[in-house]
């Protein structure tokens, strides 16, 4: 985003500001100028002159008009503080709140969402926090104790420690096979590969008889590579398989091991919290133009039933199928579900309907120059 | 944005064109978005803005009010008949020393501008951060500066602070500078006393911002001045409660006096009535009501939006991700909306829209585009190649429906075309 004109723009005011700054320090200066020196006088001439001096005193500030002296500076810093505020307005949507429906989320409901998001997240000590000060509710305390153990054997991991892993990994061994996870395997080959590095050829191949050989009959190729690895053992620079000894395979197997556990937890890898604030992020913006253009129908929005602007999300927020025919634009329902014609080109039912005057007669596909008989087309489920 | 000689994020994303599923494309699709997105960041540039122009404009009615002050001292003694020339030192010595004052006091003035301008700066620097490799970090920190923005509107700061400071080592100074922390720590002064019945530091605070609270029309302080002269009633303080009125009411009168009369009303139902009109003005709740008024004004005053940035992130996050097919029993529970919880929330919300078909895999949950399109199944079960290539691949060629059973060969698929 060109940030530089609002960057310009408030330059302008710190340099105004600095300005009126010191010329407030100057007339203040020249205040106590004045003051001082007058007071020299009293203190050395005799009891008559007071008067005068004091009177010159007088004269002389009302001269000096240290009021209106800083007048033109603050205005000059006036005009630069206006002008920051309106440059601000128009670079960015200055009411984001305006696509805001006036419902009331309850707060408690919230409160529970971001208990739950803080534990997800490993951040203990506020989601804790958090809850002794909202009073939450007991629902978070599962949520703590579910992460506490994941975050437990990431932290081990962290400091190269598998052991937690392996335990756990080796508890669970049987869903994570229904899962088509190679999890054990991954963490068997890290320990043995990490047993290499710190030397010892013997346990290494100790271990790998012991842990690595179950896995023998499917993972043939990966184990040859490990294997190999032995050879290198004093001198794993020169190794061939590099990527087997890359650092990076702890970060990789520890995201594996975080969706792993998720899963069988039967939470998201994702925190909801998280994924439904990107959302929002990408759709607030046709959200806001839509209620700029239509700022007159409010209340309309107050009760649509749905958005009246297309939102495109990403894809890692597509969780289901949307089908919209193309014809009628229309996305798909229970009772006009998505046909596919002949030529493998998708409608919708009612589309079909139209145009095949209730199945009267045939028709051109809109895509492509096959003639379509309404009867030869499969309703399809995504 | 769309300037830079930034090829990275579009390399980063799919090639979107050939992709029939998405018809509408721009060259640098992630880059718009980013651009937008940042659009929606006002307040964050505001807030921070509002404080500086506020301490800054604070400092200048001091020196002003100083300043006059000592001139009018001086014309004082200049024009007075009888002092002795002690009085005259006295007097012009203590101008000094004020003036002295004054200069030091505007020292420390301008520390504060100069922090708080840097504030302003650090925020600008943290937008223009914002680039296609930060940006799932970028974006961890945009979630963390919407919850503390909800936790310091509900009050709960202390876990404002823990958050603020949970970010790792290198980034607190950082964290600090991106949210409000500060600027809430004068409404906490206000709500603390107002939950303790005090309307002293709210009347404090109008009169603080007496100018932009009357360019708003606002009316917070007559409401303010309103309970206060309940509370006198429900006390039995009477004729004090009328001389409040005539001091602190009446000028309202011209605005407000149908509220005015309502309340003078109260002189003669006292606080024990059951008349439900008066006897609401009596409540605790009131004092509630009072708090809900202040934050609102707060919030209007520095420019954020009235709602907590939270609420309105999620509100159109949910419309969004809003489907009929999320309240299916077979929702996969990476959609926040399989939750309860989220449901709950979207309930008074809006579906979603789109002018695009978005197909889905049901086996491997990927988007079905030219990449990887969707084949159908003869009974009319639609998954993605991929899916169905590696089912074909382990099972010699053999596809078996997961939702049907059905069984049939890899050839027996046909491709569908979504436009």
């Amino acid at each position: 985003m060109e940030l530089n004109n609002i960057k310009d723009a408030f330059d302008r005011v710190a340099k105004k500001q600095k300005l009126s700054c010191s010329k407030t320090q100057e007339v203040i200066e020249k205040l106590i100028e004045e003051i001082g020196k007058a007071l020299e006088t009293i203190k050395t001439s005799s009891q008559l002159d007071d008067r005068y001096v004091l009177t010159e005193l007088k004269k002389k500030l009302q001269e000096l008009a240290p009021l209106s002296q800083l007048e033109g500076t603050q205005k000059e810093l006036n005009i630069a503080l206006s002008k920051y505020t309106k440059v601000l307005e128009k670079s960015f949507n200055p009411d984001i709140s305006k696509a805001y429906r006036n419902v009331e989320f309850d707060s408690q409901t919230v409160n529970q969402i971001i208990a739950n998001h803080f534990y997800r997240q490993g951040l203990f000590d506020v989601g804790d926090c958090f809850i002794s000060e909202t009073e939450g509710s007991e629902s978070a305390a599962a949520m703590k104790s579910i992460f506490q153990d994941m975050y437990e054997i990431l932290e081990a991991m962290r400091s190269w420690n598998l052991e937690p892993a392996l335990k756990w990994a080796a508890a669970n061994s049987d869903k994570l096979k229904e899962n088509g996870s190679d999890l054990q395997l991954k963490l068997h080959s890290l320990q043995f590969v990490e047993l290499l590095r710190s030397g010892s050829r013997d346990e290494a191949l100790k271990y790998a008889r012991a842990f690595l050989a179950p896995f023998a009959s499917n993972r043939v190729t990966e184990i040859q590579k490990l294997m190999a690895c032995l050879v290198w053992a004093r001198k794993l620079d020169s190794c061939p398989y590099p990527q087997l000894l890359s650092p990076s395979n702890w970060v990789l197997v520890a995201e594996e091991l975080t969706r792993q556990f998720c899963n069988l937890v039967g939470q998201s890898y994702e925190s909801p919290l998280s994924v439904t604030i990107g959302a929002g992020v990408q759709a607030l913006p046709p959200l806001v133009k839509f209620m700029t253009v239509m700022a007159g129908k409010r209340q309309e929005w107050q009760s649509m039933k749905q958005l009246p602007v297309p939102v495109e999300l990403d894809k890692e927020y597509q969780f289901h199928s949307i089908f919209v025919c193309p014809v009628s634009k229309e996305q798909s329902t229970e009772e006009n579900p998505p046909m596919m014609m002949s030529c493998g080109h998708v409608l919708c039912r009612q589309s079909i309907n139209k145009m095949s005057k209730n199945n009267t007669r045939t028709f051109k596909c809109p895509y492509c120059p096959s003639d379509i008989d309404a009867s030869h087309c499969t309703q399809l489920y995504f | 944005m769309d300037t830079l000689p930034n090829g990275n994020a579009a390399a980063a994303s799919p090639p979107q064109t050939t992709a029939p599923t998405n018809a509408s494309t721009t060259p640098f699709p992630k880059l718009t978005q980013l651009t937008e997105a940042l659009k929606l960041e006002h307040q964050f540039l505001r807030v921070p803005f509002e404080h500086y122009k506020k301490t800054s404009r604070a400092n200048h009615r001091a020196v002003e009010k100083e300043v006059s002050s000592v001139i009018s001292g001086v014309a004082d003694v200049a024009d007075s008949d009888n002092f002795s020339k002690d009085d005259a030192v006295n007097h012009l010595t203590s101008l000094v020393s004020r003036l002295q004052g004054l200069k030091r006091k505007l020292e420390e003035g301008s520390r504060t501008e100069h922090l708080q301008a840097q504030k302003c700066r650090a925020r600008l620097n943290h937008l223009e951060s914002a680039d296609a490799e930060n940006l799932s970090e970028w974006n961890n920190m945009r979630l963390k500066r919407i919850l503390v923005d909800y936790m310091l509107r509900m009050s709960y700061y202390d876990t404002a602070q823990k958050l603020a400071e949970s970010s790792n080592m290198q980034l607190i100074y950082m964290c600090q500078d991106l949210v409000d922390i500060d600027v809430f720590q004068e409404a906490k002064k206000v709500i603390d006393a107002l939950q303790n019945k005090e309307v002293a530091p709210a009347l404090a605070w109008c009169a603080d911002n007496k100018s932009r609270l009357k360019k708003s029309k606002s009316k917070f302080e007559f409401q303010l001045r309103l309970q206060e002269f309940i509370e006198l009633v429900r006390s039995e303080n009477n004729l004090r409660a009328i001389t409040y009125a005539r001091k602190y009411l009446a000028p309202w009168g011209a605005t407000h006096m149908k509220e005015l009369q309502r309340v003078m009303a109260t002189l003669a139902f006292k606080s024990n009535t059951e008349c439900t009109t008066y006897k609401v003005l009596f409540e605790p709740k009131q004092w509630d009501y009072l708090v809900d008024q202040f934050k609102q004004e707060f919030c209007r005053l520095y420019g954020m939006t009235l709602e907590p940035l939270l609420n309105i992130y999620l509100q159109a996050g949910l419309s969004a991700l809003n489907t009929p097919y999320c309240y299916e029993d077979d929702c996969t529970k990476e959609d926040p909306l399989s939750q309860e919880s989220f449901r709950k929330l979207a309930s008074p919300l809006p579906y979603s829209k789109q002018h695009h078909s978005k197909l889905v895999c049901y086996i491997t949950k990927e988007l079905m585009d030219t990449e990887n399109p969707p084949q159908v199944l003869p009974n009319g079960y639609v998954y993605s190649t991929k899916a169905l290539e590696e089912m074909a691949k382990k099972n010699n060629g053999k596809i078996t429906c997961p939702r049907t059973g059905l069984v049939c060969n890899y050839s027996d698929l046909v491709k569908a075309y979504i436009s």
